[in-house]
């Protein structure tokens, strides 16, 4: 039975090498894009950081994205 | 009412879709190669080789849907100018030739099979070539262009030229007498395709769907992320 799943009755070559390629063209896409995000995320920090006190109060004040983003590293850390 | 369309309030949406998306996608994905590769008949004529379509189908047509809505979305962009599409459509781009390159290749794995060939220069095939070639330019523009007003123009020119190809692609297979079969599936009409099929179809689409959302999610977030970025000073 698990023979006859792998081969697919002769086709399995195609099957598999379709699936195959698109899941592995999925994840490569998935992961690339999943570490350019965290590339800019940790881009605005380090700007975020090179702020005075001040200005770094009225950034995190103003905009709920840096807030988030600031949150979301200290639950990634 | 603008206010909801705030970078903030699509941020923390953005945020609250992934999460929904990640929690669901998984199970989804179970249930669609559970159904694909092992409860899913056998084709009478063509065997195993038709669960092919549960990849092929999916990827092609949201090739098209995400090129459909980059024209949309540019033909809205040259006349209101807002800016959001720009970065709607830089992020959908990458995700529709992703679709389109997937469609080519899984077809190209169904056909030899099928037809005994790998390539044929058929109508759909070449259609959906040219397709993947209208993506490729589509996106240069915004690899290669600088200024944002002189991208919008070039890259909505450019998807408006390609949407010619759109209608071409859907009815090649009837305009012509091609490889490609006809269309199973009709909106108006009845389909001639089996529930037993059906159903593990529209479970892959279902994935397919969610996962192109999610990446344009992440795109997006991104771009929000790199204008904060460029205008730190100024929030």
């Amino acid at each position: 039975m698990i023979t006859e799943f792998i081969t697919m009755n002769g086709y399995g070559l195609y099957v598999w090498s379709s699936f195959s390629a698109v899941i592995i063209s999925c994840v490569t896409v998935y992961l690339k894009t999943k570490r350019t995000l965290r590339k800019y995320e940790n881009e605005f920090l380090v700007e975020l950081q090179k702020l005075s006190v001040e200005e770094k109060n009225k950034a995190l004040e103003n905009s709920k994205v840096a807030q988030q983003i600031l949150a979301a590293s200290y639950k990634i850390n | 009412m603008f206010k909801f369309f705030s970078s903030s309030n699509i941020y923390s949406l953005i945020q609250k879709l992934i999460n929904f998306i990640n929690s669901i996608f998984f199970l989804i994905l179970i249930i669609g190669l559970t159904f694909a590769l092992i409860l899913s008949p056998p084709d009478y004529i063509q065997g195993d080789s038709v669960r092919i379509m549960y990849v092929h189908v999916p990827a092609a047509w949201l090739g098209l849907a995400c090129f459909s809505f980059i024209t949309l979305l540019s033909i809205f962009n040259f006349i209101f100018k807002i800016r959001n599409f720009y970065f709607i459509n830089k992020s959908i781009a990458p995700i529709g030739l992703l679709f389109t390159c997937l469609a080519i290749i899984t077809g190209s794995l169904w056909g030899q099979p099928t037809w005994g060939t790998w390539w044929a220069w058929d109508a759909r095939l070449t259609s959906m070539l040219v397709l993947m070639l209208f993506y490729v330019i589509y996106i240069l523009v915004f690899k290669l262009l600088n200024k944002e007003e002189l991208i919008v123009k070039v890259s909505s020119i450019i998807a408006i030229i390609g949407s010619i190809n759109l209608p071409i692609i859907k009815y090649s297979v009837e305009w012509w007498a091609t490889l490609h079969q006809p269309a199973s599936i009709k909106i108006s009409g009845s389909s001639s395709i089996h529930s037993a099929m059906l159903l593990p179809l529209l479970t892959m689409t279902l994935v397919f769907l969610l996962y192109g959302a999610l990446i344009f999610l992440m795109k997006y977030k991104t771009e929000i992320i790199r204008i904060k970025k460029k205008n730190i000073k100024r929030i």
